[in-house]
């Protein structure tokens, strides 16, 4: 199948349901040392029992914000790779601190497709949410469908 | 054991007087970086610990039958790009340092072996309510002088 086609596979509304995700101590040293950011803030408990953030105290060490990029790309990339289409960018803002016991689970949802001069592309709103089903970050992706790997 | 190995400083509380506060950073200085090679090995460890289970990264078989040709690393490689390709004095380092959101483009895959070149900057700094904000902004490039990402994000400096 040709790009086009594979791009005009992908209907508005389509949803992408990411897989849940409990956050650990092991979790956290994983993703510290993946991503080599060793800040005290996800690792040291009684720093951050201690430490007022300029009035935002979080009791007890939070996870990398940057797990939940990694989880939403994971959700993307999965999702997209069979369907023939590239993950091309990835915007994110974190809403809520993730704590130690959380279960986070990412979705991405297709809200728009934009053909360009060049290419087909794919618009995703991206919402992750805790057990309680409180949004903890949010984000907007944009997937390339096209006939040769990008660059 | 981290995924490039024991050379690398895990305590970043050690060189904790060395780093840029809010104060010094300067929007538009170049951040000291060094080129990092990233092997199978290293591409596949950050993969699995950050909960990547997909064959494109693992199965080279798998991957030689999809458009990318080979294993490749998954696009949020940055993530360890940031802290590879930086100094121990890098004020990305500093305790307390809270990431508030970031927006990447993604040009060409990683592929085992590349050797990742970063240019790093301060874009912009700002204050918010009582919060002190740095923005910077990082392109990575291949041993072919080819962009494979760009980024940007926020972080909230420790006071």
């Amino acid at each position: 199948m040709n790009a086009k086609e594979n791009y005009e596979r992908i209907q508005t509304g389509d949803v992408v349901e990411g897989r849940a995700f409990t956050v650990t101590t092991e979790t956290i040293q994983d993703f510290g040392d993946a991503s080599l950011d060793y800040n005290p803030l996800h690792f040291d408990p009684n720093w951050m029992e201690k430490n007022d953030f300029g009035g935002t105290s979080f009791n007890g060490v939070i996870m990398h914000g940057m797990q939940n990029f990694a989880l939403i790309t994971r959700t993307l990339t999965d999702w997209l790779v069979p369907r023939g289409g590239y993950h091309r960018r990835l915007e994110t803002r974190w809403i809520k601190p993730v704590k130690l016991g959380d279960t986070i689970t990412p979705e991405a949802k297709v809200i728009r497709k934009n053909p360009t001069d060049g290419g087909h592309w794919v618009q995703f709103e991206v919402i992750v949410k805790n057990q309680h089903g409180e949004p903890v970050a949010t984000g907007q992706a944009l997937a390339e469908f096209r006939d040769t790997i990008p660059a | 054991m981290n995924v490039m190995g024991e050379d690398f400083e895990t305590d970043f509380w050690k060189e904790v007087n060395d780093r840029a506060t809010w104060d010094m950073i300067v929007p538009g200085e170049l951040r000291e970086t060094r080129p990092v090679t990233l092997t199978k090995k290293i591409i596949q460890d950050f993969a699995r610990k950050v909960g990547e289970d997909n064959p494109l990264y693992f199965d080279e078989e798998y991957a030689k039958s999809t458009p990318y040709g080979g294993i490749v690393a998954p696009p949020s490689i940055h993530i360890l790009l940031m802290f590879a390709c930086t100094t121990s004095k890098d004020w990305m380092r500093s305790p307390g340092t809270i990431n508030a959101g970031q927006n990447w483009y993604y040009n060409a895959p990683i592929r085992p072996d590349d050797t990742i070149t970063m240019r790093g900057t301060a874009l912009d700094k700002f204050i918010k309510k009582d919060r002190l904000f740095a923005v910077h902004e990082n392109l990575f490039t291949n041993q072919h002088g080819q962009v494979v990402c760009t980024g940007r994000g926020q972080t909230i400096r420790p006071v």
